[in-house]
């Protein structure tokens, strides 16, 4: 094996690292981004939650009262 | 978008997601929560391995081997999945009954076409087999080769080798195991020979060689022995494969449970493959080529292991089958001894160190991780990082393993009633497996091991990223760093000592993966040539990058690097021996580290399985054990005989239920025990459900199996949500009872020994019920939502309960009502801590139907009660101030008829049995009487709004019908009986006399049979409604105060402070008043809130203040409603003919009262009730009320027949019997009820008298002329002499 072909070689084996970190490095970054998406779902959900609760509450409450002032009629 | 973004900016984007905040407010109890998953794979088989050329040619060569093999591994494990998810078809398709049927052929072609994609998996399968047997023989004889024996056989080789003997094993039982796989195919064969699909001899041919293929049991196992044991010195590279097993099994060179696994059966297999005539493992024993013993032991800790789903084998099964087993060569395992693998109580405690250690680690490292930001960590800090990783998995992967082979070992060790006592004769097979398979510390130690798998891999995952980036970069230090440094110096003595195969084996591994900083080797090292390094040592930057080695790459290291390490290269000189021993310590160490490095490249995908516990879902062995039949016995307790065969019956249904499901043994049993400790790790054992469900369509890609999940899931997780929210609701009420009892009834309890523990044991509920969403089966569920759900419905038939227990009660319930309502206001307030439940007062109304009425039942029920009982059946005493139920009903009203209150759980009433019994005990001694609890509790639940209504309905229903009705007609009857005058004889008569004047005129009155009945029970209910207004106002009166002097402080009024005498009260007053300044509301809202609230809070205020300043009264209205009714002529008889006064006539109302109080006030004889006893002082009221609105009371008091009787009597003090009369005795009880008249009088006029303040002092009196002696009229002169002229005249 020649010296220069053995040097090619080594330098395609190098490139071949530098590649593939550069690809680790997107890889990573995509999973980073999807932790994050993770983390915003659950989020979002515990605080659409949150809303959904209140917003039941008072339309229950509006319910409760609607039957109140109508006294058996609903209000149109 | 054409905008170009650099790469810097892209990444620097992404690091700024971290910055935003993402609060979640909920504990996290449950498994790694995850909407999206993002999995990069970078094995690429070996298909990059012709990149390598610098590699040995001989491992390029092995790799492409292995690349094939792979591919039939996985092409074997889609073959395994086929079998074991295959599910009956023949028992859906019809069979033609006779051969005359006409539509059988329509049912045979059917048949086929249905069948025939299914068969052709068989086919495959089939050929399959074929060629893996072939490719597996092929190798080893190749590699059993005279010459290729001396070679060396690497290490991933042999194990590749060792998973086709798994693979092969695995099919063998599964196609044994599938009795309805050779169904489905021999009725697809019945089908096509009808219809002579299978025409040509070839097709013939191969249906045969099927159908014999499926019908031999063990023929792979057979056909790969009798293969192999053509093959010469196959026994050789069998036992290296069983010694690798053992080695590895032995090292714990394994990660997942499931190598773990293979690595035993492999053994297992292995040795009964190797067992033949030619061979005999107990004589390669002897030459230390195998080493039963080991064996012996591994097969002893693990005597079950799972093969594939819910199949199980115990290893040694094998071993037993074999040729030459010898028993003496396996004591541990041939003995009776239960293996460690059965007792999860042995590890548990080891299991809980591991795991405390592990997570105060990893929490110290994550949090290191998160609060500093470090730029470049050291090489040290990364390998202690990537330690901490691979620890991490390794537990997960131990404690995943115990789970499973304790799952698989009760598998195979079914209980039976003996055993078991809670398990049933007539259990199942599976239910005998699973469900009763379990003590309670078993469970409850399976939940805990689950919780910390799942805990941890939760927490594992979460810094993900940072582990992940630790690993890669310290992979890529240590083998740049061992390829670039640590190899320099065998090299060089490899090249100095002319050592051509070692030297060009240590160049590849430096050329396949080294990394040089200039991109190339560095030219002038001196290693090249065998010389010594200079004086200041060759300095070569290694350089330090955030990537791994890809797969191949790593395979070739590995490999190439383990053949200079090898020492069993079958005779051949080793090569050991030319390297020196430090450095072959430093290959050996890196060969053994670096082993680890795939599956850490391969983080997440390691992590899942490692963790994955799916299987302890899947039981589609025993579905096929049971062909989808559940055997019901005959269950009559009896000698069985012929005749209970026929009982015998079959019930269809193709899944188990969900008592027999582990994921749900589980869940039910934390909930079944309630155990506190354990609740929160609830949600683990549901998300064995998540782990079955994906491993369905990841691995088995079944929809079915997902859609039998799913089914389940939904099933289990409405019993869970009911479940959990009727305890959750139990407890809180329970707390809720606890807390309302009385302090002093429970001290009283104790002090009398018996031990009241009515407080639930505290449990950790909250965590639950903040739980907003769990992750299951790709659904976000909130919880917290439907256990609010549940709780309110609860609360509402709660309420409910309540009130209807009123209704099916008399009045004196209502103070159980309060206390009833108060608990559950009490328990409301608990749970609203962390559940949005409805309003309690709006519960209330709606329980009480009053949202829309304008009253609610309670205010009904009151009324009914006092209309159809309290009224007409209780005796008012006022010297307790109570009513109490009288004897002898005499009411012409039927007995009130109350619907029975619905039987509910203990927690809708108390809470638990305990309280309910302490509270009916306390609530038992309200029953007896009608007194001020009541009324209070009238007041509080009716409210004005109630208090209004009943007595208006009071007054117009009952007070008016009974005045205008049978008291008037009474009245008028018994007018007439009376004398028309009746005097009050003299007092010379004596008082025997004046008694017996009167009971010879009133004979008729006290001989009227009705009016000790009909006629005082009349007046008896008026008198008690009287009563009632009165005593209700009373307590309406108490309650206004107590709510008056509540509010005072808030209204700024204080009571006068006391004063020394040298202080001044204004000043006091003032500095009182700055005191508490800060809780005067009007002020204050005036201050901070808008005007509209200062209005609102002024007008309260105002409200507040004025409500009892006028003093009005309610019973002087009534009884001035009660004057009007009294418009009736007879009540006051015609005028007196002397314009003054009736004095002897009996007109007036007032003359029939005192000839009823004199029938009243004859003592009764013997056993006899008095007419207090049967009609209380309600009676009395009745009359002295009338008379005062008739205005009567002075008359009365003048002229009564039985004042006049005690007047007499007082003077001569007489006592004789009178016709039957005890004098003495009648004068005393007319004593009596002079004085109580006199009292009911006073208090009457008390409120009369309030409504016309103005001259209301003045008596109206009328003054009358004193009337004139005739005789004196006609004299003309006055009656009136003067004093001095009667004088004068006497002298004249």
């Amino acid at each position: 094996m020649s010296g220069a072909h053995r040097e090619a070689i080594q330098k395609q084996i190098h490139q071949d690292w530098a590649n593939r970190e550069y690809i680790e490095v997107i890889t990573a970054s995509i999973k980073r981004i999807t932790d994050f998406l993770n983390s915003f779902d659950m989020s979002c959900r515990s605080r659409l939650a949150v809303l959904n609760e209140k917003l039941t509450t008072l339309e229950r409450r509006i319910d409760y009262l609607e039957a109140c002032v109508t006294q058996g009629e609903t209000l149109t | 978008m054409t905008e170009k973004i650099t790469l810097a900016d892209a990444l620097s984007n992404v690091e700024v997601l971290d910055e935003l905040s993402l609060p979640d407010e909920q504990p996290c109890i449950e498994a790694q929560p995850c909407s999206i998953i993002y999995k990069a794979n970078f094995d690429t088989n070996f298909e990059d391995r012709n990149g390598f050329v610098t590699g040995i040619a001989k491992y390029i060569e092995e790799a492409t081997t292995h690349a094939n093999l792979n591919v039939l591994l996985d092409e074997g494990q889609k073959h395994a999945v086929m079998l074991y998810t295959w599910r009956c078809c023949s028992r859906a398709i019809p069979q033609p009954k006779s051969n005359e049927q006409p539509n059988r052929v329509e049912i045979y072609e059917k048949t086929v076409e249905v069948l025939a994609p299914e068969v052709n998996k068989l086919l495959n399968f089939m050929y399959f087999q074929r060629k893996a047997i072939e490719a597996f023989s092929g190798e080893v004889k190749r590699l059993c080769h005279a010459e290729k024996r001396k070679d060396f056989v690497s290490e991933a080789y042999l194990l590749t080798l060792g998973k086709f003997i798994n693979m092969f094993a695995v099919l063998d039982e599964l196609k044994n195991m599938k009795s309805s796989v050779k169904n489905d195919y021999s009725t697809y064969r019945r089908a096509a020979q009808f219809l002579k699909v299978m025409s040509d001899s070839h097709t013939l041919q191969e249906s045969q060689n099927l159908s014999m293929f499926l019908a031999t049991q063990n023929k792979i196992r057979d056909t790969v022995k009798d293969t192999l044991e053509k093959v010469v010195g196959y026994e050789d590279l069998l036992s290296d494969v069983v010694n690798i097993c053992v080695h590895m099994f032995e090292t714990k060179m394994y990660l997942t449970p499931e190598e773990k696994h293979m690595l035993v059966k492999v053994m297992g297999f292995g040795l009964f493959l190797m067992d033949s005539d030619a061979c005999n493992i107990n004589k390669l024993d002897q030459k230390k080529k195998i080493r039963l013993d080991r064996i012996d032991r591994i097969f002893k800790n693990l005597e079950v292991v799972p093969l594939f789903g819910d199949m199980q084998i115990a290893p040694f099964n094998y071993i037993k089958r074999s040729k030459h087993f010898d028993p003496s060569k396996w004591p541990l395992s041939s003995s009776n001894a239960i293996s460690p693998q059965a007792d999860l109580m042995v590890h548990l405690p080891q299991i809980r160190e591991d795991h405390v250690k592990y997570i105060s680690e990893l929490a110290r490292y994550t949090n290191e991780v998160t609060t500093t930001v470090k730029e470049n960590p050291s090489d040290a800090e990364n390998r202690g990082t990537s330690d901490l990783a691979l620890r991490g998995l390794q537990l997960l992967s131990e404690w995943t393993s115990v789970v499973t082979e304790l799952y698989s070992w009760k598998l195979l060790h079914p209980t039976d009633h003996h055993q078991n006592k809670d398990c049933p004769v007539e259990a199942e097979e599976y239910e005998r497996a699973t469900r009763y398979n379990y003590t309670s510390e078993e469970k409850f130690a399976l939940i805990e091991v689950i919780a910390m798998i799942k805990g941890l891999q939760v927490l594992m995952a979460r810094i993900e990223t940072v582990l992940c980036e630790a690993i890669r970069r310290n992979i890529y230090s240590e083998l740049q760093d061992f390829v670039q440094l640590s190899l320099r110096e065998p090299l060089r003595k490899a090249v100095k000592n002319k050592k051509d195969l070692i030297r060009s084996i240590i160049m590849s591994v430096r050329e396949t993966s080294a990394d040089w900083q200039k991109g190339h080797e560095p030219i002038d090292d001196p290693v090249s040539k065998g010389k010594k390094d200079p004086d200041g040592g060759f300095r070569i930057q290694v350089p330090r990058l955030n990537v791994g080695p890809s797969s191949t790459q790593l395979y070739m290291v590995r490999t190439m690097l383990e053949s200079l390490i090898a020492d069993k290269s079958g005779g051949k000189r080793t090569l050991r021996k030319d390297i020196d021993g430090n450095c072959l310590m430093q290959i050996d160490t890196f060969h053994k580290t670096s082993f680890y490095w795939s599956y850490l490249l391969n983080f997440s995908d390691t992590l899942q399985k490692c963790c994955d516990l799916s299987q302890l879902w899947y039981r589609e062995f025993y579905l096929e054990m049971t062909m989808g039949r559940k055997v019901n016995k005959c269950m009559v307790r009896h000698q069985h005989n012929e005749e209970c065969k026929d009982l015998i019956t079959m019930e269809k249904r193709i899944q188990f239920p969900i008592e027999m499901s582990m994921p749900w043994i589980l869940t039910d049993h934390i909930l079944q025990t309630k155990e506190p400790s354990m609740m929160e790790f609830v949600l683990y054992p549901l998300d064995l459900y998540n782990d079955s469900a994906h491993y369905a369509l990841t691995v088995f890609r079944k929809q079915f199996l997902y859609d039998e999940v799913e089914a389940e899931v939904n099933l289990c997780f409405d019993q869970f949500v009911y479940k959990l929210s009727e305890q959750i609701f139990a407890h809180y009420k329970q707390l809720a009872g606890s807390v309302f009892l009385d302090k002093r009834f429970r001290l009283e309890c104790e002090v009398l020994g018996f031990n009241f523990q009515s407080y639930p044991r505290n449990n950790r509920y909250e965590t639950l019920l903040k739980q907003r969403h769990v992750q299951l089966l790709g659904r976000s569920i909130d919880l917290n939502k439907l256990i609010t759900q549940r709780i309110n419905v609860n609360m509402h038939k709660s309420i409910e309960l309540a009130i209807s227990r009123f209704e099916a009660n008399d009045i004196t319930g209502i103070v159980e009502l309060e206390g009833l309502l108060e608990a559950n206001r009490i328990c409301h307030k608990l749970l609203s801590k962390y559940l949005a439940l409805d309003n309690f007062d709006g519960m209330v109304k709606e329980a009480n139907h009053n949202v829309l009425a304008p009253y609610g039942r309670i205010t009904l029920h009151v009324f009914v009660e006092l209309n159809y009982d309290f009224l007409v059946s209780y005796c008012y005493n006022a010297a307790t101030n109570r009513f109490i139920r009288t004897k002898v009903n005499l009411s012409s009203t039927q007995a009130i008829q109350r619907e029975k209150p619905p039987q509910m759980s203990h927690y809708y009433l108390w809470g638990s049995k305990q309280l309910n019994s302490a509270y009916s005990t306390q609530y038992g001694q309200y029953t007896g009487f009608v007194g001020a609890p009541h009324f209070h509790a009238m007041c509080r639940l009716l409210g004005y709004q109630g208090i209004a209504v009943v007595m208006d309905i009071i007054l117009k229903d009952i007070v008016k019908p009974l005045i205008q009705g049978s008291l008037l007609q009474f009245t008028k009857t018994l007018m007439i009986a009376m004398p028309k005058s009746c005097k009050l004889p003299r007092c010379e008569y004596g008082s025997p006399g004046v008694l017996s004047y009167y009971q010879a005129h009133l004979t008729d009155i006290v001989q009227y049979p009705d009016t000790k009945t009909e006629l005082f029970q009349s007046f008896r209910e008026f008198g008690n409604c009287i009563i009632f207004c009165l005593l209700i106002e009373q307590a309406l009166s108490q309650e206004e105060v107590c709510d008056l002097l509540h509010a005072a402080l808030f209204q700024n009024i204080f009571p006068k402070p006391f004063c020394k005498e040298n202080e001044k009260p204004e000043a006091k007053q003032k500095r009182l008043e700055a005191q508490f300044a800060n809780l005067q509301i009007v002020s204050n809202v005036e201050k901070i809130g808008t005007a509209k609230q200062a209005m609102i809070a002024r007008e309260g205020d105002l409200l507040t203040r004025e409500r009892l300043c006028c003093g009005l009264s309610i019973f002087e209205v009534i009884l001035n409603r009660v004057k009007s009714y009294l418009d009736d002529p007879v009540w006051c008889g015609p005028p007196p003919a002397n314009g003054i006064i009736h004095v002897d006539e009996c007109s007036e109302f007032h003359r029939l009262w005192s000839a009823l109080q004199f029938v009243y006030c004859i003592p009764v004889r013997g056993t006899e009730y008095t007419i207090e006893e049967l009609f209380g002082e309600g009676l009395n009221w009745a009359g002295c009320a009338m008379i005062v609105l008739l205005g009567q009371q002075r008359r009365f008091e003048a002229l009564d027949f039985c004042y006049h009787i005690l007047r007499v009597q007082r003077v001569d003090g007489k006592d004789e019997d009178v016709k039957g009369i005890q004098l003495k005795r009648m004068v005393d009880r007319i004593r009596r009820f002079q004085v109580l008249n006199s009292q009911i009088f006073a208090i009457l006029n008390k409120y009369l008298k309030g409504s016309d303040a103005e001259g209301s002092n003045v008596e109206h009196v009328r003054c009358f002329p004193p009337p004139q002696h005739p005789s004196v009229i006609s004299s003309s002169s006055s009656h009136y002499q003067d004093p001095q002229k009667l004088r004068q005249s006497m002298n004249n």
